[in-house]
């Protein structure tokens, strides 16, 4: 069975369906239409740019390129962690950059060693997709992961200098805040691994199933991508957590004002 | 000569911009009680934050017991140091769990068996028996403060620092807690308080709104 095509024309037309949605916000006056819209051309423009793109990645089929494309994306997704834990750039770029990659890598490696196997299993078409599957994932979970970890601390400060002044050590008072923040890290991903295929069928299935693939092939990729992107995700917050930690308090065990972008405030830090 | 307990000198410190400690000095020789008075917004209970290593002053050292704080000395200096905050932060969980969390610290865990005067202390301190099995999300302000009392003696530690510890606490009970600190001989005190229990309570009394003057240390005994 071959994929049915869409013709361009008939996408474009899609896009009058959005004026349904596009009205209802109108009407209620919900504030959202710029966003909708800028979104809505966002997503068209940058899912154009990657198709081009990945079709020439597919096409040459380099492993040097197909490599440069994953870091180019473990890249852009270490920044819009930062970005969304508001944390310092240079405090914990380089330890989250090392967290995706073993992240994501291990993973990778049991799909293209294990799973696949072969010559074909190299192939830009298996390493760009699922990268990017188990990226997403770590992504979300890093960011859940690091802004609770780094929010809490600020906001229970006094407790952890408490704790600090009983005599325990760094690893000591971390503790609480690091299974609480792995916990919100991993919570939604353990959810959706729980309830997948009842609410709705998992895009790797509904790829392979629209790709022309059988349903049972759909459902062994959708089984290993579940079991990868939960060890991507597992590993990358863990490892996130603990080499930003280790960035971002002094040598007595306070964290450093200057771990947050926006926060302005002086001295504070321990020699 | 035994070397003081806390020894602070010339210790200045901006935060935000604006100057919380001026060349501050101070001398509290091993077993002498010291207790802080001033204004509110004069930095006493920076100071204390300062003496646990929590910030870094801008200028000025401070040594406990002869030895510089520093980010790496810090460690080993807080284990001779107890700190009771005005509002203790206790952790979720029953009171009983949170002194077993304290004792479960590797620094700590040679004291377990300290755990054995907790009845004693408690009467003490006119605190109820059950009090152990109580959540400490429904503990009253004063029993927060007595609880973090009673840990800050099992710890046994050299150096008290002592936040305004009886702020919460009617008259019989904060008598029982200074009567309590007061037979602590050997145990070098460091309050803030303002009340005039706190001011007879120590040997001496340090007004902070006032510009502190150089102190030799001279250690008693």
């Amino acid at each position: 069975m071959h994929i049915i095509d869409i013709d361009l024309l008939h996408l474009a037309s899609g896009y009058l369906l959005l004026l349904l949605p596009l009205g209802i916000l109108l009407w209620l006056r919900v504030p959202i239409l710029n966003q909708t819209l800028l979104a809505m051309v966002r997503m068209t423009v940058q899912l154009a740019f990657v198709g081009f793109y990945l079709q020439f990645i597919f096409d040459l089929n380099n492993h040097w390129l197909t490599a440069a494309w994953v870091i180019v994306m473990i890249l852009v997704a270490d920044f819009s962690i930062i970005r969304g834990c508001q944390l310092r750039m240079r405090r914990v770029v380089g330890p989250l950059f090392l967290a995706l990659a073993i992240g994501t890598a291990i993973p990778l490696l049991y799909f293209v060693a294990f799973l696949l196997r072969g010559e074909n299993a190299l192939h830009a078409q298996y390493i760009i997709p699922l990268s990017g599957l188990i990226l997403g994932n770590c992504l979300r979970a890093d960011i859940i992961g690091l802004r609770t970890l780094y929010t809490d601390l600020k906001k229970y400060e006094k407790n952890f200098e408490s704790t600090l002044a009983q005599g325990a050590s760094l690893q000591e008072t971390l503790r609480p805040f690091i299974r609480d923040a792995c916990e919100a890290a991993l919570t939604p991903t353990i959810a959706a691994t729980a309830t997948i295929g009842l609410v709705a069928l998992p895009g790797v299935m509904t790829g392979v199933i629209l790709g022309g693939g059988d349903p049972m092939v759909a459902i062994k990729y959708q089984i290993a991508i579940m079991i990868a992107i939960f060890t991507g995700s597992a590993i990358t917050v863990v490892m996130a957590i603990y080499l930003t930690v280790r960035r971002n308090f002094s040598p007595g065990g306070v964290l450093n004002r200057d771990t947050f972008a926006t926060t302005k405030v002086g001295n504070s830090t321990p020699r | 000569m035994q070397k003081p307990a806390l020894e602070i000198e010339h210790l200045s410190l901006n935060l935000a911009h604006q100057q919380i400690l001026a060349d501050f000095n101070l001398c509290l020789p091993q077993g002498e009680k010291i207790t802080l008075i001033g204004r509110s917004g004069c930095g006493k209970s920076t100071l204390l934050r300062c003496i646990l290593g929590f910030i870094v002053p801008d200028a000025g050292t401070i040594k406990i017991f002869g030895r510089h704080l520093t980010g790496q000395s810090s460690w080993e200096l807080r284990a001779r140091m107890a700190y009771v905050a005005q509002e203790p932060e206790l952790n979720s969980g029953t009171v009983q769990a949170n002194l077993a969390e304290v004792f479960a610290f590797r620094n700590n865990r040679h004291l377990s068996k300290n755990l054995t005067q907790v009845p004693q202390l408690l009467e003490r301190l006119l605190l109820p028996h059950n009090i152990l099995q109580k959540e400490t999300a429904a503990l009253s302000g004063g029993e927060k403060q007595r609880i973090a009392i009673m840990v800050a003696l099992l710890l046994e530690r050299e150096i008290l620092l002592l936040d305004e510890v009886t702020s919460a606490l009617d008259q019989r009970a904060k008598d029982a807690v200074i009567g309590i600190l007061r037979r602590l001989e050997h145990i070098s005190i460091l309050a803030i308080g303002h009340e005039q229990d706190w001011i007879k309570f120590a040997d001496h009394v340090v007004d902070m709104s006032e510009p502190q003057g150089e102190t030799t240390c001279t250690s008693s005994t």
